[in-house]
């Protein structure tokens, strides 16, 4: 991974390489060959006619239909998967309690945690002009089924990591929302910011860009995708 | 907010505006060369993405450019986390924010104004 690139961080070449193999691993809820699918999945979103039509109505709910998908997960996982990767501004709370109603919160946030990992490593990838990296190797063994049983329901669509009212001077809480979403599943939690922790900090960022440079682009990618957050 | 407050910091003068709308400057040191290499890479538009690199390497250096580039892509991956859990703003960001999440456009983009806007053409 990023075999030939000498101006990443180390850290964040190591963070991804462990991230790739802890995805090939079995999770909470999904065994290794299952998150390995959600990978392939993921990927193949892009490619999904369904999903085209739906990126290009006026709301996603109008256009009715299957996906492009021939493989062994549940027909809402693969609408998770697919919804999430090619047209995150437009998902809702009906949506989500529809499809949680089909696999629970926590396969729905394990799932979540996998896609947006996957969603980084892929998007560093093209970026830089890399082919994306291909699927780890499947491990064996069985779901943990750990979950975190200090969630709190605190105003998200699932339960996350209990919050300090503790305030940082960035004028943020010392533990932001965002850093709680995934906390119903302390592995997915783990997983997705092993992941991005290497790409970015609130303050005093560790790159050759400035802060505010940081933040501009965050502030439009989130705009682009129509992120609230 | 984090690009209002470092932009004074630095001594920039961001314009908030330009985040929704790409007419503006961003107004942080080059905004223009950051603007480009952020949407080619969120529009996955990888057959044209050499050529933005290039151009932006020519002005930023290379380090900079990989550097911007490794910021997108993980706000293209923690927006997903955001959207897919409904997490609200933290109380501070919501009441300091009110004013500029109008202006922007950004209010539009709350998880209750999304429900109602799709849910009803389902």
């Amino acid at each position: 991974m990023y075999a030939h690139d000498t101006l990443l961080r180390e850290t964040l070449i190591t963070a991804h390489a462990q991230s790739w193999q802890a995805i090939a691993a079995p999770g909470a809820f999904l065994t290794g060959a299952q998150r390995v699918e959600v990978v392939r999945t993921t990927r193949d979103a892009l490619f999904c006619e369904l999903c085209h039509k739906r990126k290009q109505a006026l709301s996603p709910n109008a256009v009715a239909g299957e996906h492009d998908y021939l493989g062994p997960l549940e027909p809402e996982m693969v609408e998770l998967i697919h919804r999430l990767r090619t047209d995150p501004g437009r998902l809702t709370k009906a949506w989500f309690d529809h499809l949680v109603q089909a696999m629970g919160k926590e396969t729905y946030v394990e799932i979540v945690s996998i896609v947006c990992s996957v969603v980084i490593i892929d998007t560093l990838h093209n970026s830089l002009g890399y082919g994306v990296p291909e699927l780890p190797t499947p491990k064996r063994g069985q779901p943990s089924g750990e979950v975190n049983p200090d969630a709190v329901d605190d105003g998200a669509w699932v339960p996350i990591a209990a919050g300090t009212t503790q305030m940082a001077d960035t004028g943020l809480p010392v533990v932001p929302n965002i850093a709680r979403a995934l906390g119903l599943v302390p592995s997915a939690f783990s997983l997705f910011f092993s992941t991005f922790r290497p790409h970015y900090a609130l303050k005093d960022i560790n790159l050759s860009i400035s802060q505010s440079q940081a933040e501009y682009v965050a502030a439009r990618v989130s705009a682009m995708n129509e992120c609230f957050y | 907010m984090l690009l209002r407050a470092s932009s004074a910091q630095e001594g920039h003068n961001a314009d908030l505006q330009s985040v929704t709308d790409t007419s503006l400057s961003p107004g942080v040191p080059q905004g223009d060369c950051l603007a480009e290499l952020t949407e080619t890479t969120i529009n996955g538009d990888w057959l044209h993405m050499a050529q933005i690199r290039g151009r932006a390497e020519a002005t930023m250096g290379p380090q900079q450019v990989v550097d911007a580039l490794t910021v997108a892509a993980a706000f293209n991956g923690i927006t997903r986390v955001a959207d897919a859990t409904g997490i609200p703003l933290d109380d501070n960001t919501a009441a300091v924010t009110q004013d500029m999440r109008l202006q922007t456009g950004i209010e539009n983009f709350a998880y209750a104004s999304k429900s109602a806007r799709y849910d009803k053409l389902n």
